[in-house]
């Protein structure tokens, strides 16, 4: 058991950890209430005026790169689930010693395929949506997208398509349902928790995504928010509080999946995660 | 089975066709002029200039130096924070939540603030200058660089093993904790000699990951450091990318990328298998 000098230690530690992982949060939010003047003249000041000033100028010319974001997102996450979940759920069901099979196949290729570092997939993507006629078009950078998470979001679903009892199934048979049917009636509600983790994590990682955004859309369009924040970046420049304010519109999204699922989304992640 | 039909379908398109591609590029010509177009088959060529020069063999270096780094934090200073972390109440959930968040927080971001932060005039140097120190050049340095990066991904993937880690703590039945304090051990030998040996297989799937992880790590080095100074942060990955992308060089940064994709493979096939006895039982 913890003696009393380890559990004061702890809570030293416990603060310690926390701030590690708070100050820089802070650092971003601080920096983009910030002018370019302020920055450029002492960039680490904590006493200052705060001001909205780089989010009116970074909006302003943002409005586009922001509904690029939504778009890009929204789109990825609506095939990811329409497409991933039947397939999580197809990859749960062992009907018969073949399937099996099928599904031990298909799920070490989706693991390979979890592996492959993006650099390596953004290569040829480059020229397979070339000859495709769909490089520099939004609906390309969206299927790459799409390919690059649906591995993952099949993989987190199907701890919980598991978890549903076949005892359901079973009874759903008995009285004559279809497979159809039993996913629509039983796999799907029942998998709410599993498909608002997904949601989350798919939205979050597709808003965020960058390498495939500045390589696959053509010079001059509309980047999306994480795309803009990766090319200022590139850019030396000290625009610090530019680049902070575009920071903070890129996490947006993954703020407001924690204020409303926080608790779902640790739980769900660590079931999921390395199972 | 229809159901999977579809996700086959997209993933066989955009993402197994693609790997296909990506090794008829590693011995093909490939710049951008005839990236669509017709490919002049050039054998080995491609590897054999790849392999004899000494750029691939340091970047192979630099990458299981990121990953030894990377086990490191995530194994040691993980098991630490997991246990630091799965007992406790407010305090142990309000870090707990700030961790995951900066966990998910698109590596752009945390990059991004870290590139500010390790600036030559940035917040760290800043502090450094106000309790007396020399300032360092993080980011500037080519001996440093590459570790400074390491660092920042270490930071931001401490959060995801603390928390599997955590979970596994939290499974250990109750009694065989209480059981071990009977006996008059103390927290510490507790956690090394009775938590440790049950988090076995934990810990070895977390080690490849983490190793994975290091040979996948692209977003943090695009963002913080290009791969500059010089080659100071070329790793594999981001070799591989600046060849092609920067340097226009198509056939040869498949030929690194598939070169690199053989060392994931090798850390890849023990991962699959213990998967895979897992959920065969």
């Amino acid at each position: 058991m913890i003696g009393k000098p380890t559990r004061g230690l702890f809570s030293v530690l416990r603060i310690i950890l926390g701030l590690v992982y708070l100050l820089p949060l802070m650092w971003i939010v601080l920096t983009s209430l910030k002018t370019s003047d302020q920055v450029l003249k002492d960039p680490n000041a904590l006493l200052f005026n705060p001001t909205l000033a780089t989010y009116q100028a970074v909006i302003g010319s943002g409005v586009g790169a922001i509904i690029t974001s939504v778009e890009i997102a929204v789109c990825v996450t609506i095939v990811v689930l329409i497409v991933g979940v039947p397939a999580a759920f197809a990859l749960s069901r062992r009907i018969s010693p073949a399937w099996n099979r099928v599904i031990a196949i298909i799920l070490a290729a989706l693991l390979v395929l979890q592996m492959v570092p993006q650099p390596m997939t953004v290569i040829p993507l480059y020229s397979v949506l070339a000859s495709w006629q769909l490089l520099g078009t939004l609906p390309g950078l969206i299927l790459a997208d799409i390919a690059l998470l649906l591995p993952f979001a099949i993989m987190l679903l199907r701890p919980f398509v598991l978890a549903i009892p076949t005892a359901l199934y079973e009874a759903a048979e008995i009285d004559g349902a279809s497979a159809f049917q039993s996913f629509r009636r039983i796999t799907v509600p029942m998998l709410s928790n599993g498909i608002v983790t997904v949601l989350s994590v798919v939205f979050i990682s597709s808003w965020g995504e960058f390498v495939y955004a500045i390589n696959f859309l053509p010079e001059g369009t509309v980047l999306p928010v994480s795309g803009l924040l990766a090319q200022q970046n590139s850019v030396y420049s000290s625009n610090w509080n530019g680049l902070m304010a575009l920071a903070v519109l890129t996490s947006l999204p993954l703020l407001v999946v924690f204020i409303f699922s926080q608790r779902r989304l640790i739980n769900g992640l660590s079931l999921g995660a390395v199972k | 089975m229809f159901f999977v039909a579809p996700a086959v379908v997209l993933l066989v398109a955009f993402a197994a066709y693609p790997l296909f591609v990506l090794i008829r590029m590693s011995v093909s010509d490939v710049g951008p002029t005839n990236i669509v177009g017709t490919w002049h088959f050039i054998g080995l060529a491609n590897y054999i200039q790849v392999l004899s020069a000494p750029d691939l063999w340091f970047s192979a270096l630099r990458t299981l130096g990121v990953a030894a780094m990377l086990l490191a934090s995530n194994l040691v200073l993980g098991f630490l924070a997991g246990s630091i972390l799965s007992v406790g109440g407010r305090v142990t959930n309000v870090v707990l939540g700030i961790m995951v968040f900066v966990w998910a927080l698109p590596p752009i971001v945390s990059g991004s603030v870290w590139k500010f932060l390790l600036d030559d005039n940035g917040a760290i140097n800043g502090l450094l200058h106000v309790v007396g120190l020399a300032r360092v050049s993080w980011l500037s340095s080519p001996n440093l660089a590459l570790w400074s990066v390491a660092g920042i991904i270490a930071w931001a993937a401490l959060p995801f093993s603390a928390l599997i880690i955590r979970g596994g703590l939290l499974a250990i039945p109750r009694d065989v904790i209480e059981a071990a304090a009977l006996d008059g051990a103390g927290y510490w030998r507790t956690q090394f000699q009775i938590a440790l040996p049950l988090l076995r297989s934990t810990m070895w799937i977390l080690a490849i990951l983490t190793v994975l992880y290091a040979f996948k790590s692209f977003d943090f080095f695009y963002v913080v450091t290009q791969g500059g100074p010089g080659t100071a942060t070329n790793t594999l990955p981001v070799q591989s990318y600046n060849t092609a992308f920067s340097g226009f060089n198509m056939g040869l940064g498949a030929t690194i990328a598939v070169i690199s994709m053989l060392f994931v493979a090798l850390f890849a096939i023990p991962y699959v298998r213990s998967i895979r006895s897992e959920s065969d039982e």
